[in-house]
């Protein structure tokens, strides 16, 4: 159990300030960002009227992932947006599947890979609020319904950050650590790959949907 | 039986693992209930669509469950993680730790499973929308898992970071006060938060079309019924990080103690009352979703009014901590 909450990390100094890289986050970041590139050319490459099996597949992603950006943002936003949707979408999926993969681990496990998706969330839902509403509409929302309830819906803004990031690193973490338990406790035998489906697959797939809906929805809300 | 502070760290710790765990169970078990129990009645309602039903509630009581892999996540942090050599207060810290988990993932448990039978049961009547019924559950039922949420962070906090610094004395009060003002205020948040997801997904299943306002209404309204557990989160973070003078006398800790009892316990109700407002409100934009802007008003109004006590509560915790 002595691998529990031990992270191999990488320092380096400039002047005063020290950066640590977790480096097995990296290296899975980047397999991830691999396996995604070679997906896209193969849906992609030999496109024909009469589809091979991978491009239907692409396609269907991609249809129902600008389906459900438009329902939540309508038809002008969502050609602007559902490509990003796609790919937040398909970057937590590969992500949270990569873990079933023995020696493999998920980035999302590392709390750092979710705030960062999530402070990319927020801040591209509040660019896309001034620009839709005005800056002197933006702020004065933060003023509804009463004036003093700003301190209230500012750390209402900011716990939106914290929830959509704790919620994907929490299940993840969650389903890791049980794995990492029950595996140990059973010697391994019969019970792994059943946790495996439920954990990386099942919740991987429902919780990397919830991420990217979210910030669908918190665009919309700051559009409208 | 030697008591040093090792062995006592170590109770703490195994003590706050069972209480989180425990509690933690209690909550998502009876909202996977609830969920599985609206799909029973559904399918009887319309048996072709038992297996749309059936997909629909497995994805809806996975999502329950959240609630209480963030318990078992902090009671295995609590189990196995190594804290020899730990000062004192950490057991404070560990025992605080696992009541906030605990107690916070009850309401969210039971709140997250409304949605999820609403959804099911909104199948049976509304087979069309299917796939916006599932999309409104997983959002509804997400964003009422965040006091949860903000329970699983002051938790982490309390295990992670280290308090030798703190003196005993008043500090062990203020770290489980810290604990338990999260842990408690976010019962009645997470359990409102679901009142109003169950309400949309309802109300998708009774107007389609109404959809946008049905979400928009739904998360101005949870996210307003989760300024309570925000006020406990607050009055947790000033317990951590307020440095705390040494005293002897038992007066001081009381205070701080009280003072996360007081804004825990006085969170409960206005996270109830708040989330059975914005229901309300959700329930009648699908009913008449023209006037959805007035509704949306007397919705925050009505909210802001029940929500006083929660700043009572708050107030007189401020007073406890900083004027006591």
């Amino acid at each position: 159990m002595g691998e529990l909450g031990r992270i191999h990390q990488l320092l380096v100094s400039i002047g005063d300030y020290r950066l640590a890289i977790n480096l097995e986050v990296v290296v899975m970041t980047w397999i991830v960002i691999f396996a995604l590139v070679v997906f896209g050319l193969a849906t992609s490459r030999r496109r024909s009227l009469l589809p091979a099996p991978i491009q239907v597949l692409g396609e269907i992603l991609v249809s129902q992932l600008y389906g459900l950006t438009e329902d939540a943002l309508g038809a002008d936003l969502a050609r602007k947006y559902a490509p990003l949707v796609t790919a937040l979408f398909l970057f937590l999926l590969v992500s949270n599947w990569l873990g079933i993969i023995p020696h493999l681990e998920e980035p999302t496990k590392d709390l750092n890979t979710p705030l960062a998706l999530g402070l990319m969330g927020f801040v591209i839902a509040h660019w896309a609020g001034i620009r839709s509403k005005g800056f002197k509409a933006y702020i004065l929302e933060y003023f509804q319904p009463i004036f003093f309830m700003l301190p209230l819906n500012l750390i209402g803004e900011f716990a939106k950050i914290v929830s959509i990031s704790f919620r994907l690193f929490g299940n993840i973490m969650g389903g890791s650590i049980i794995i990492l338990v029950v595996s140990y406790l059973s010697w391994n035998i019969i019970l792994p790959p059943l946790l495996n489906a439920f954990f990386g697959l099942f919740v991987g797939t429902i919780q990397a949907f919830v991420f990217t809906m979210l910030t669908v929805v918190y665009i919309a809300v700051q559009v409208k | 039986m030697q008591w040093n502070p090792e062995t006592i760290v170590a109770v703490a710790a195994y003590t706050g693992a069972g209480i989180c765990m425990g509690f933690g169970a209690v909550g998502a078990a009876i909202g996977e209930g609830y969920t599985a129990a609206q799909a029973n009645h559904a399918v009887s309602r319309n048996t072709d669509l038992s297996g749309d039903i059936f997909k629909n509630m497995l994805v809806g009581q996975a999502v329950a469950e959240s609630a209480s892999i963030f318990a078992l996540v902090i009671a295995i942090l609590l189990m196995f993680l190594n804290f020899q050599g730990a000062p004192l207060i950490k057991a404070a810290a560990l025992l605080g730790a696992g009541l906030c988990m605990g107690l916070g993932a009850l309401g969210s448990g039971i709140g997250s499973g409304l949605p999820g039978g609403q959804a099911c049961f909104g199948i049976a009547r509304q087979p069309a929308v299917t796939g916006r019924l599932t999309t409104n559950m997983l959002i509804g039922s997400a964003v009422c898992q965040t006091p949860a949420i903000f329970a699983m962070v002051v938790a982490l906090l309390l295990i992670f970071i280290d308090f030798s610094r703190l003196p005993l004395q008043p500090g062990w009060a203020a770290l489980i006060g810290a604990g338990l003002s999260t842990g408690l205020a976010a019962i009645g948040s997470g359990y409102g938060g679901g009142v109003a997801a169950g309400a949309s997904c309802e109300g998708v299943a009774r107007q389609p079309l109404a959809v946008g306002p049905l979400t928009t209404t739904m998360l101005v309204g949870q996210a307003v019924a989760q300024t309570p557990a925000i006020f406990g989160l607050l009055v947790s973070f000033i317990l951590l990080f307020r440095g705390i003078p040494a005293s002897e006398s038992l007066a001081p800790a009381m205070a701080l103690l009280s003072a996360g009892l007081c804004t825990g316990l006085g969170g409960i109700g206005p996270g109830i009352g708040n989330g059975q407002v914005a229901g309300g409100a959700v329930r009648w934009v699908a009913r008449n979703s023209a006037i959805a802007g007035d509704l949306m008003r007397v919705m925050l109004v009505g909210q802001a009014v029940s929500q006083s006590t929660a700043i009572y509560a708050m107030v007189v915790s401020l007073v406890l901590i900083f004027v006591v």
